[in-house]
């Protein structure tokens, strides 16, 4: 079988290649020594060991160097975008050379890079301000996914491991909860939500947000409990520190790889939901504002005339998407031996 | 095997419970309860406080719960606010075009998603394998909605391929027994029928189907690479068995139990996905209605599906962990 013989080979070779490359090492040499200090700040060496590991490891593969070029590229236009945007993205400055039911639209041009959209208005500018919201959009929806995932998948995890029988209850209950919420698909629980409170971006982000909750606290729960099975943990207790203590400064940090590898593929996820729910109306109702999701929506009428006022904000959206997963893969694949072959 | 499932089904009654819970307070937490969606803004104080006796809202809400529980329980989701009909003859009335555009979605996924995840895992670093995972990335990250608008333009309004829209074709006649077209069309040998309504659910069940497909392929392939690499394969390959016989003895049934997990999870989440590609080849299921419902803020609708599609999808769960323990012996065991 060719299958078998494959692990063996590759591990000199990774190492081969570290060391012909000594163009990069003053670099590399340097980005180790701020991983080395930020990795100082743990209580203890273990959990930093990992990282730096992890990202010494990103740092070879290909997929993660894409996916981090693309992350990057998308925030600094999202930070910078009122000074990148040349024109207004609602003023309709060339109302007067667009007229949709005739077919007629302008294309790419001097003036306006990406031509112009349905009501005359410059098509860069709006890609870039959108790019501002889409970014917000994703953010937000993932911190509060992330913080009440967390929060509520830290408590049972940690009631789990060391609150004994009565922790265990605690556990069971959250639990419980925690599996309801995702007996509900994420998306119908999104549009649930979205068409519950009313439609605005605010309600985009609650909602994508809202629907990522059950699998960050599934996460959490799950890779604290698999620490408190550890040694460090028993020999914490051994030596008599407090139970909050352990839980936070000694299972937590080792316990949010994957929660952090999920942050990052959940970034991706929720601008697709958001821009999902913008396309069934319960997005901004202010369509003149320029948000990836609702362009993409708007400019679907459009689709067999003009085809790449569609194209711009979809193609925005799958390359953002595409970059924060295959940060996330690269991350999980570089954090976790069993993938690493 | 029995006490297995017994255990099982005794265990949905919390999670079933607790969810009716979880609606019920969802409910109350409304700003703006059904009050303000059933009247018009100008109602007087006094209008909306006889409103809210006559639907039983100024009860404790431990009552109002029982009440809901009990009609829930009853089968009676309420009347939709758009059809005046109930609910759950709603439901059930677009059922089966959902139900055949999902196993259309699923089918397609499957039969795709699965040797391709094999063949991409077996010929791992080729092209093959480089196109199987890059066209996984792409079809997770692309919005299905604008999958399905570019399919819908590019085959059905420019090149003519198929129907855009609907079911069948309107001026085609058919006897209704089940409600589903396809087994319908079968069973009073309309072939007509048949092959009108398996074109209609071509382009949506491909947009349908493209997360499933690339997730059963992502997870194939890392399943079988796992698999390949273990000691067992090693093992068996050494002792000189046949290759099919390691690989399908061996490496398939091994690899497929995660993946029969993901196809699970992925059948319940396609009743949400066709919320976004039956709005847009105006298929007139489950989804469509749901979106209707969104526009129009028809909570006994919202409430009403999502309860059954939660409870169809803890169902589907149910299944997926009996045949993980017929896959899987070790599961059994616990």
């Amino acid at each position: 079988m060719p299958t078998t013989p494959s692990p063996n080979p590759a591990e000199p070779g990774t190492t081969g290649t570290e060391e012909k490359v000594p163009f990069h090492q003053r670099k590399a040499a340097k980005v180790d020594r701020l991983a080395e200090l930020m990795g100082d700040r743990g209580d203890d060496g273990h959990g930093a060991g990992i990282w730096r590991e992890a990202f010494q490891r990103m740092r070879r593969s290909p997929m993660a160097i894409t996916g981090a070029v693309i992350v990057a590229l998308f925030v600094l236009i999202a930070l910078f975008s009122p000074l990148i945007a040349p024109y207004s993205p609602t003023s309709q400055a060339w109302g007067n050379e667009v007229f949709p039911n005739r077919n007629e639209f302008v294309g790419p041009r001097g003036e306006n890079w990406m031509g112009l959209d349905h009501l005359g208005r410059d098509m860069f500018s709006r890609m870039v301000i959108g790019a501002r919201q889409t970014l917000l959009v994703g953010v937000v929806a993932t911190l509060v996914g992330f913080l009440f995932g967390a929060v509520l998948g830290g408590t049972a995890g940690a009631c789990s491991v060391l609150g004994g029988r009565w922790g265990r209850q605690v556990d069971n209950v959250v639990m419980r909860i925690i599996d309801m919420m995702l007996a509900m698909p994420t998306l119908l629980l999104a549009v649930t939500v979205a068409a519950l409170v009313g439609p605005s971006l605010t309600t985009v982000m609650i909602a994508v947000g809202i629907a990522q909750i059950p699998i960050f606290a599934r996460l959490l729960r799950g890779a604290m409990i698999s620490q408190g099975n550890r040694e460090y943990v028993l020999a914490a207790q051994a030596l008599g520190v407090r139970k909050r203590k352990i839980a936070l400064t000694h299972i937590l940090p080792n316990s949010m790889g994957p929660v952090i590898v999920q942050s990052t593929l959940t970034l991706a996820t929720a601008i697709i939901d958001a821009a999902a729910l913008s396309y069934l109306g319960l997005g901004n109702p202010d369509a003149s504002f320029p948000e990836w999701g609702t362009m993409l929506s708007e400019a679907q009428r459009f689709l067999s005339s003009a085809p790449s006022l569609a194209v711009y904000p979809a193609l925005g959206i799958i390359i953002t998407a595409l970059g924060f997963t295959l940060l996330g893969e690269a991350l999980r694949e570089a954090l976790d031996p069993k993938l690493r072959k | 095997m029995l006490r297995f499932i017994v255990r099982r089904l005794l265990q949905l009654i919390p999670t079933l419970g607790g969810l009716s819970i979880l609606l019920f307070v969802w409910l109350q937490r409304l700003p703006g309860g059904p009050e303000y969606a059933l009247l018009p803004d100008d109602a007087t104080a006094e209008q909306r406080a006889a409103l809210r006796r006559s639907l039983g809202l100024d009860e404790p809400l431990a009552v109002q719960y029982l009440t809901f529980l009990r009609r829930i329980v009853q089968g009676d989701l309420g009347t939709s606010l758009q059809t005046s009909r109930p609910v759950l003859d709603e439901f059930f009335l677009r059922f089966p075009a959902t139900f055949e555009l999902a196993v259309t979605a699923m089918l397609i996924a499957v039969t795709l998603g699965l040797p391709l995840g094999y063949l991409a895992a077996r010929k791992r670093g080729t092209v093959l394998d480089f196109a199987a995972v890059g066209g996984s990335l792409l079809g997770i990250c692309t919005p299905v909605f604008f999958l399905a608008f570019i399919l819908k333009v590019v085959f059905a309004e420019n090149l003519g391929l198929f129907p855009s829209a609907f079911r069948l074709s309107p001026g085609l006649s058919r006897t209704d027994i089940t409600g589903f077209v396809v087994l319908d069309g079968l069973m009073t040998r309309e072939w007509d029928v048949v092959t009108d309504a398996l074109a209609h659910l071509v382009l949506p069940g491909l947009a349908l189907a493209s997360i499933p497909l690339a997730v059963i392929t992502r997870m194939t392939r890392a399943s079988v690479l796992e698999v390949m690499g273990e000691d067992y394969v090693r093992t068996a390959n050494a002792k000189g068995l046949h290759r099919t016989t390691v690989r399908t003895r061996h490496v398939l049934r091994n690899a497929l139990l995660p993946v029969v997990t993901a196809v699970g999870l992925l059948a319940g989440s396609l009743f949400a996905g066709a919320v976004l590609t039956e709005s847009v080849f105006a298929f007139p299921g489950i989804g469509s209605f749901v979106y209707a419902a969104t526009q129009t803020r028809d909570y006994p609708v919202l409430t009403g599906f999502i309860l059954l599609i939660a409870t169809m999808y803890v169902f589907i769960n149910l299944l997926v962990d009996i045949s993980y323990s017929l896959l899987d012996p070790r599961v059994r065991a616990q």
